[in-house]
């Protein structure tokens, strides 16, 4: 999947902004949004928020999470626990992301808050590769990712999905030919197929 | 400038698509009521699967109709507006997105088409007319794909090599590997589904995620009781 | 085989590996090269079934890893080939997606006859199922459009080279001249960007 898809995916996101015009309200299919009333917080998609920002027709209000107290205490906490914590939003990075960069001015403490989000991405990020790695050692084919986002998910595929599916065609592969060296002897006669013969393009 | 409240018609009805092409033309009474906002997700949903599913899955061809529909019914009501008005620029954003998800679940649904042409028609030769994967469109274009290549192999290579046994054409069928490993969502609890060879099972809470082999769980996708990721 | 100087196969490898390394869209159609390896088939081919019917006869089992070895290299032979043409065949088939349904001249010179009609009846079931796609509304879906997740209805776009007129949806035509900018809505340039004429710009 494009990492440009998660970001597609994450826009559907609520967030408030405060329109600085009036109208009634849009009939999405996805959903009515407004009335929008002049200096009045309303709930719109983040993909809405972004263009009426970059139109200067309203001013983004963070979501209460990317506060820089909130944030320390999730980076702590993501610190201290050998599970991945429940993030405040299931697309925390996206958001983040587009909002910062859309609207820095309509952010608090924009650079710091850059900065920790970043810790705690990192911090995950790390704690996904160690445990992926237990996982693969393990020979494991199945595992629970509570709590992980879908851009932490995307960040180990392929490789995940890639080296399971790789290590279990090799041990398929494994039983296979313990059963044909016994069988070979019975093969063959000139230009037959034989048993080995690989299929072509074979997954 | 006309009004807008009334571009996103809400309410679609099946019966409300003009011609043929939807089966349940029958009674009047049975006529779904299904909202613009449902259909949209119920393709979002089927849009991700399908680009994470190994398989080709059942075709939304109906949902897909109806978004059309309600595309064009839009696109209709907006042509009196000024294109720069902000009614006008939210709603053709919106339409732009589902253009491109209705794209892109088609274009997905294609790609798989053309890779596993072969296996896709042998396995829709045997499926009962109510279970079959692929759209009549698609069909038919599968089946002229499989020809065109055949077509081109057999021209280039395959009539000089001597000895084609009829088992090679098979070795040549590109099947899926459904033992992939996908991400799952379960969307309600799921109790005691298995998980591994040795029949380990586990019980998935609503709102879980795994990593699983694809056919373990190809069931719960069918039957909405989890989603692809 | 003592004429043998090379080894088994290795031609169809190169086939391959020359495929894989070249940098041009599509390299040119390699007849000779796919020739010598239909000609090695056959005469490994033919090799195997002489001796095959000495082996039977006689019951000569040293005959037999021989046999076998040479068949192994009749079936790689034929994996290579038959990779070749798959992997060329992908390549014919996103020159549709990247171009549309006419194929530009100086590519059309790297594809043999068969490879033409197969991209010309590639495009043609595609244009009908595009068509089809937009079910009995009349309105196709443009699959080759829409690649991209949308980000914003409108684009600054650098003109590359002097295209002339060219329409917009609501029947406002502008003149594409080399070096002009322009801002235009996103969806209706999309395949004049991916053709190189105009460029995306900020």
């Amino acid at each position: 999947m494009d990492p440009a898809i998660i970001e597609f995916i994450g826009e559907k996101c609520m967030i408030s902004i405060i329109p600085n015009f009036s109208n009634e309200p849009l009939h999405l299919i996805y959903g009515s949004v407004g009335p929008f009333r002049a200096g009045f917080p309303v709930f719109v998609p983040l993909w809405m928020a972004t263009h009426l920002r970059k139109q200067q027709k309203c001013r983004i209000v963070p979501p209460e999470w990317m506060d820089m107290d909130i944030l320390e205490e999730i980076k702590e906490e993501e610190k201290r626990s050998k599970f991945f914590t429940k993030m405040p939003c299931e697309h925390y990075m996206v958001v983040a992301q587009l909002v910062m960069s859309t609207a820095p001015d309509d952010v608090p403490r924009c650079e710091e808050l850059r900065t920790v989000i970043k810790d705690i991405f990192d911090i995950r990020e790390s704690k996904l590769r160690t445990s992926i790695d237990a996982f693969i050692k393990g020979e494991g084919t199945y595992a629970k990712l509570d709590n992980l986002t879908l851009l932490e998910i995307h960040s180990v595929r392929p490789i995940l999905p890639y080296s399971l599916d790789h290590i279990a065609r090799y041990q398929r592969t494994a039983t296979a030919s313990q059963r044909d060296t016994s069988m070979l002897s019975a093969s063959m006669t000139g230009s037959s197929s034989g048993p080995n013969s690989n299929s072509l393009f074979s997954q | 400038m006309s009004d807008v409240e009334d571009v996103a018609e809400t309410q679609l009805e099946i019966d409300d698509t003009e011609g043929a092409g939807l089966e349940d033309d029958d009674d009047d009474d049975d006529m779904e009521q299904i909202t613009a906002q449902k259909v949209l997700e119920t393709l979002e949903t089927a849009w991700i699967n399908e680009m994470c599913a190994p398989e080709i899955l059942p075709s939304q061809a109906d949902m897909l109709e109806l978004m059309v529909s309600q595309v064009a019914h839009m696109e209709e009501q907006m042509r009196d507006l000024d294109k720069n008005d902000f009614r006008a620029v939210v709603h053709s954003m919106e339409l732009e997105r589902v253009r491109y998800i209705m794209a892109s679940y088609l274009r997905c649904r294609l790609q798989k088409i053309e890779t596993f042409t072969q296996h896709i028609l042998n396995q829709e030769a045997s499926r009962e007319p109510d279970d079959k994967r692929l759209s009549p469109e698609e069909t038919k274009f599968a089946q002229e794909f499989a020809s065109n290549v055949d077509e081109y192999f057999h021209k280039v290579a395959t009539q000089y090599m001597p000895n084609q046994q009829r088992g090679e054409a098979e070795q040549r069928i590109v099947t899926p590997n459904l033992m992939s490993h996908v991400f799952l969502k379960a969307n309600v609890a799921v109790p005691a589904v298995i998980v591994g060879v040795d029949d380990e099972e586990v019980d998935m809470a609503a709102g879980s995620q795994h990593i699983i082999p694809y056919q373990l769980v190809a069931d719960l996708i069918q039957n909405n009781q989890a989603q692809l990721i | 085989m003592s004429r043998q100087t090379k080894l088994f196969g290795e031609k169809a490898f190169d086939l391959l590996k020359e495929l894989e390394r070249s940098s041009q869209t599509i390299p040119a159609f390699d007849d000779d090269g796919v020739r010598q390896v239909l000609e090695e088939i056959k005469a490994i081919f033919e090799e195997n079934v002489a001796q095959a019917s000495t082996y039977n006869t006689s019951g000569d089992r040293s005959l037999w890893p021989l046999l076998n070895f040479r068949h192994a290299a009749l079936q790689r032979n034929k994996r290579c080939l038959l990779a070749y043409l798959y992997e060329r065949c992908k390549r014919i088939k996103a020159l549709r997606w990247e171009f549309g349904p006419i194929i530009p001249g100086d590519i059309k010179q790297a594809l043999c006859e068969p490879e033409v009609t197969f991209f010309n009846n590639y495009s043609k079931s595609l244009a009908a199922y595009m068509c089809s796609a937009g079910y009995n509304q009349g309105l196709p879906i443009d699959l080759t459009n829409n690649l991209r997740p949308p980000k914003s209805l409108y684009i600054e776009v650098r003109c590359m080279e002097d295209y002339g007129k060219f329409e917009l949806d609501d029947g406002e035509v502008i003149h594409l001249k080399k070096n002009s900018q322009h801002y235009l809505p996103r969806a209706q340039v999309e395949s004049l960007v991916r053709q190189g004429i105009l460029t995306h710009i900020a």
